[in-house]
């Protein structure tokens, strides 16, 4: 055999394209091949989303019906009953306010400034105490609705943050519960976790919704959406319990023994040293379970709310819209990727930046 | 008594039976204050009820039917619905999630944009979203005197309709066989020899079992058919409806479609991240011994891929199977949808939780359990190796 | 604290027993510690030093005899562990340093916390303990971003903040490299001539000979031989402990 040596020819742009995209024929074809399908769904896409698609409310569903594409006017028929639902209709500005106070919620407990527990505590606290206060009112001269006028966006937000507000805390507690030295206490919680896994959370909520009030003496019955929140915190807590106690075995034995050998107690420990490590070893697993979490709010349509996504059912579900219904999901699809996809990508970025400073 | 308190064993005990104590005495409470509210309304508590008939029809059955059968049939036919959606889903997702995924690790730059565009966009939407969606489009479809067609098949809002064989029972059930013996039969020919031949003749080897079995299973079908009928039943319009042909209901094909697409999205980041897993080492060692690149993927990376997925994987199956309860948004008759109705037609409400739950449990557990057994198969035996 | 019959000890193991499941680890121990007495313990792999002093401050529970320190018997009173575990500093093989904590607050967070310190008092000991150990330049660093030799100066310093009236070792550098072994032995000097109660598992004989009132060799869970420095180096009974030291002398 003999050697040659080949100087790299200085990559042009045609030569460079050629290179990465037209190496062998069958890399060429799946190139041509994936162009085409991008191309085609683009354009499909773009057609129908922009180019023929009619965007104002004024023409009235026949205008739409006329036109090929999109009828973005039943958007703009119907925005307040998806996002707000049956909410009053001088009051849904403090609807808005209420949904812009998660959002802000969310975005400030994504910042490491942020991450003690009291902090991210408080951040929550007042958030959802906010939310409770402009949603309900009854205070400070804004007029009392009551949980069942709540709707559409405004609802889903609020059993998402009282989800995690109640869950978070509980998924602690199993955890914790889980990992115990007592065999019996460790067994039994064992079992109520994953038992509570390896059920559907849809049956949780009916559960919780439909079956749990035979169950309950009548002072305790409460309103069905704080039951169905406690359903769905049980079954999030579930889930995050052990991705916190996965977290907690990423912290060597180690580091609770020197607690141990300082004289801290049990609490000391726990709650300076090992959860603080292992809320940071969970982080991006954490993360995950919320945008999951956030996706599965949308199964209490089943047990009878009015959330975003009944809320757009009704869109267009009622007379003249009712050949709409690909748009308004289409929005309704907009609005959840919004969310769960900048969360998701905020994980990810978590993901990496911890990757890289592991040593 | 304070030194007793102080004493780390007896606290231990109490705390124990402090715990035990309270979640069976909050179960119990549940459990009596239930009863006697179910009492009040004139419900008596027991499993007897599974032997009454219930008086309401399901829309879609694998078994044959009526308002007239017991209870228990009906929790059989919940319980085979979810499992038929499940497993049909399942394959489907499965399918576009290898695709998908595979085209996520190409070494090709679009078909890498093209799989991370579909992954961004349908895992971000949930699954209950995607179903009405999908179910909006196929009631929105024309009436079945405006069918679109293809193929033979029918697309209608009623449904999709399908040539059917016109074949009796026992010899689809038969025809079944050969069809798993088709996919168990390559699988035992790798494993058997899989150093003793070559390849490309192992290849040929597994390809004519294959085609064996189809064989047998058409052989079956022919044989089975009923008499005086065409082999293939085709759909056809007759009167306002269709008849003939086999007819697969809004509902299922939503539920289906949704699976699979939503599905194969986190199944496509799963076959991504197994493929990550791969070492860059062993392909190195794998290409400096002067393996093709294809046989560098199927002698290398894929097993150890697979084993690298597989833990994940079953989790994802779990996962999708309990998602066959949204069905009961677009009322599909799966399990739990006949759980609810039992609900409000019995108020058998205790027994019926119950049943749902056990029947869940046994599902999963089973599921996780044959993943294991699979798991510890395919090990990687021994703990001595490093990176 | 309720006062035993010998108020003078600071550490008394009698008839020491400790099983894991069947295994028994430790057979019949017996050990005296007075207060300022230095003890070093060695002995070949497995022979059970790291459980035997992790028994006096608790973190392994023993099953049968008594320990006493400071006048305290270890039982299952809970108010008596604590006690004890405040009065008892340990030091570990692997450091474990609080990684999310900064050098100083590793140092400050015991005494706040279980002493129940003000802020500043405890700043101001932790700053003097650093200085004492020689990286005070460290305190506001985290533990990664220290040299395996400074991260065990630092222990031991977080160790001292609680002011301990007795120090456990258990192989302090044996996870170190060679030159940083040095600087930490320097400060166990430091601390031995200031009269610390020390109880040391290493197989640094070198520090043994230098600083020990005793040397313990240990097999096979049991105490083997027991005597000062110059006579268990120069003239031991035992054939193990002759095996053992010609092993660790010999190269
Ligand atoms: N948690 C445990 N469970 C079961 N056996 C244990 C446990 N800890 C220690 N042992 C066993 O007890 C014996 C004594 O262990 P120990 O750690 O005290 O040895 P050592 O003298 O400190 O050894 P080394 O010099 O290697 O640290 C060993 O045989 C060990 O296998
Ligand atoms: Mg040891």
């Amino acid at each position: 055999m003999e050697m040659v040596v080949v100087a790299p020819p200085a990559p042009g742009t045609l030569e460079d394209l050629r290179r990465r995209f037209f190496a062998t024929p069958l890399q060429a074809l799946l190139s041509l091949v994936s162009l085409a399908i991008m191309v085609l769904l683009a354009w499909k896409l773009l057609n129908w989303a922009i180019f023929s698609a009619v965007f104002t409310a004024s023409g009235g569903p026949e205008a739409c019906q006329a036109a090929a594409g999109a009828c973005w006017s039943v958007i703009a028929a119907r925005w307040r009953i998806i996002l707000f639902g049956l909410y009053p209709f001088e009051e849904q500005w403090r609807s808005a306010l209420a949904c812009v106070t998660v959002v802000v919620m969310t975005v400030l407990s994504c910042i490491p400034a942020f991450w003690t527990g009291r902090r991210i505590g408080l951040v929550w606290a007042a958030g959802a105490a906010l939310y409770y206060v402009l949603m309900k009112g009854g205070v400070l001269g804004l007029p009392y609705v009551g949980e069942e006028a709540w709707g559409g966006l405004a609802l889903t937000l609020f059993i998402f943050v009282t989800t995690c507000l109640i869950g978070f805390p509980l998924a602690i507690c199993l955890a914790l519960l889980r990992r115990s030295g007592l065999p019996w206490i460790s067994r039994i919680t064992g079992i109520i976790i994953d038992s509570v896994r390896s059920l559907p959370l849809i049956s949780i909520l009916f559960t919780f919704a439909i079956v749990l009030p035979f169950a309950l003496p009548q002072w305790l019955v409460g309103d069905k959406l704080y039951r169905v929140i406690l359903g769905s915190a049980l079954f999030f807590s579930a889930y995050q319990a052990e991705i916190v106690r996965g977290g907690m075995q990423g912290v060597s034995n180690g580091q609770e023994e020197a607690a141990m050998a300082l004289g801290m107690n049990y609490w000391q420990r726990i709650g300076r040293i090992l959860l603080p490590q292992a809320m940071r070893n969970a982080l991006p697993a954490t993360i995950n379970q919320f945008v999951i979490s956030f996706k599965e709010t949308s199964l209490v349509v089943i047990v009878g709310f009015f959330e975003i996504l009944a809320s757009g059912n009704a869109a267009y579900g009622t007379g003249e819209w009712r050949f709409a219904y690909v748009e308004v999901y289409a929005f309704i699809a907009f609005i959840y990727f919004v969310f769960v996809f900048s969360l998701s990508r905020y994980g990810a970025f978590l993901e990496r930046r911890m990757s890289v400073g592991e040593r | 008594m304070i030194s007793l308190l102080r004493n780390q064993k007896v606290r231990n005990a109490l705390l124990q039976v402090f715990y035990v104590g309270s979640l069976a005495a909050l179960v119990l409470a549940g459990v009596v204050i239930a009863r006697r509210n179910l009492a009040e309304q004139g419900i008596t508590s027991g499993f007897d009820f599974l032997y009454k008939s219930t008086g309401w029809d399901v829309s879609f059955s694998l078994l044959p039917v009526t308002a007239n059968d017991p209870y228990w049939w009906f929790f059989l036919i919940g319980i085979i619905n979810t499992l038929f959606l499940g497993s049909i889903g399942l394959l489907l997702a499965t399918v576009v999630g290898t695709v998908v995924g595979l085209a996520r690790t190409s070494s090709n730059e679009l078909a890498r944009l093209l799989g991370r565009t579909y992954v961004d966009i349908f895992r971000n939407i949930p699954l209950i979203l995607q179903a009405f969606f999908w179910y909006a489009i196929i009631t929105h479809l024309p009436t079945p005197r405006a069918a679109h067609e293809a193929w033979g098949m029918l697309l209608t809002s009623r449904g999709l309709y399908l040539p059917a064989p016109n074949v009796g029972g026992v010899a689809m059930a038969l025809a079944i066989l050969p069809l798993f013996a088709a996919v168990a039969l390559p699988v035992w020919l790798g494993r058997t020899s899989r150093l003793s031949r070559p390849v490309g003749e192992r290849l040929v080897i597994q390809l004519a079992g294959i085609a064996a079995a189809l064989a047998c299973a058409v052989l079956i079908l022919i044989v089975g058919r009923l008499p005086d009928a065409p082999l293939l039943d085709f759909p056809a319009l007759q009167g306002l409806n269709l008849k003939g042909g086999l007819r697969i209901p809004p509902e299922f094909s939503a539920l289906a479609v949704a699976i699979a697409i939503y599905g194969g999205s986190y199944i496509a980041e799963i076959v991504r991240g197994g493929f990550k897993a791969v070492g860059k080492g062993q392909v190195e060692a794998a290409l400096s011994l002067g393996l093709s690149p294809w046989r560098v993927f199927t002698l290398v990376k894929l097993p150890l891929a697979l084993r690298a997925m597989l833990p994940i994987l079953a989790n994802q199956y779990v996962w999708l199977i309990k998602a066959t309860t949204m069905g009961i948004a677009v009322g599909f008759t799966d399990f739990f949808m006949i759980v609810a109705l039992t609900i409000n037609h019995s108020g058998q409400t205790l027994e019926a939780i119950g049943i749902l739950m056990a029947g869940f449990l046994t599902i999963n557990l089973s599921l996780a359990a044959v993943f294991n057994r699979i798991n510890k198969a395919i090990a990687l035996k021994g703990n001595q190796l490093r990176g | 604290m309720n006062s035993t019959q010998s108020p003078g000890a600071a550490v008394r193991i009698e008839n020491l027993d400790k099983y894991y499941g069947t295994f028994h680890a430790l057979r019949n121990v017996n050990l005296s510690v007075e207060r300022g007495e230095k003890i070093v313990v060695c002995g070949p792999s497995g022979s059970g030093k790291s459980t035997m002093i992790r028994c006096i401050n608790r973190l392994e529970q023993h099953n049968g005899g008594r320990i006493t320190v400071l006048g305290t018997e270890l039982n299952d009173d809970v108010g008596n562990i604590d006690g004890i575990r405040r009065e008892v500093g340990m030091v570990f093989q692997h450091f474990n340093l609080f990684p999310h904590m900064t050098v100083l607050e590793n140092c400050m967070i015991a005494p706040m916390i279980v002493r129940k310190r003000p802020r500043a008092e405890a700043e101001a000991t932790a700053r003097r303990y650093l200085e004492k150990v020689r990286i005070p330049e460290q305190a506001t660093k985290f533990p990664g971003q220290l040299s395996g030799g400074q991260q065990q100066r630092v222990a031991i310093a977080r160790a001292l903040c609680m002011q301990p009236q007795i120090m456990l070792f258990d192989e302090p550098t044996s996870a170190l490299d060679p030159e940083m072994i040095a600087e930490v032995l320097d400060v166990m000097v430091t601390l031995a001539s200031e009269g610390m109660t020390m109880i040391c598992v290493t197989h640094e004989m070198g520090f043994a000979r230098r600083v020990a009132d005793r040397v313990i060799f240990m097999d096979g869970g049991e105490i083997v031989e027991e005597a000062p420095p110059e006579e268990f180096f120069t003239s031991c009974r035992n054939e193990r402990t002759r095996q053992f030291l010609s092993q660790v002398l010999g190269h």
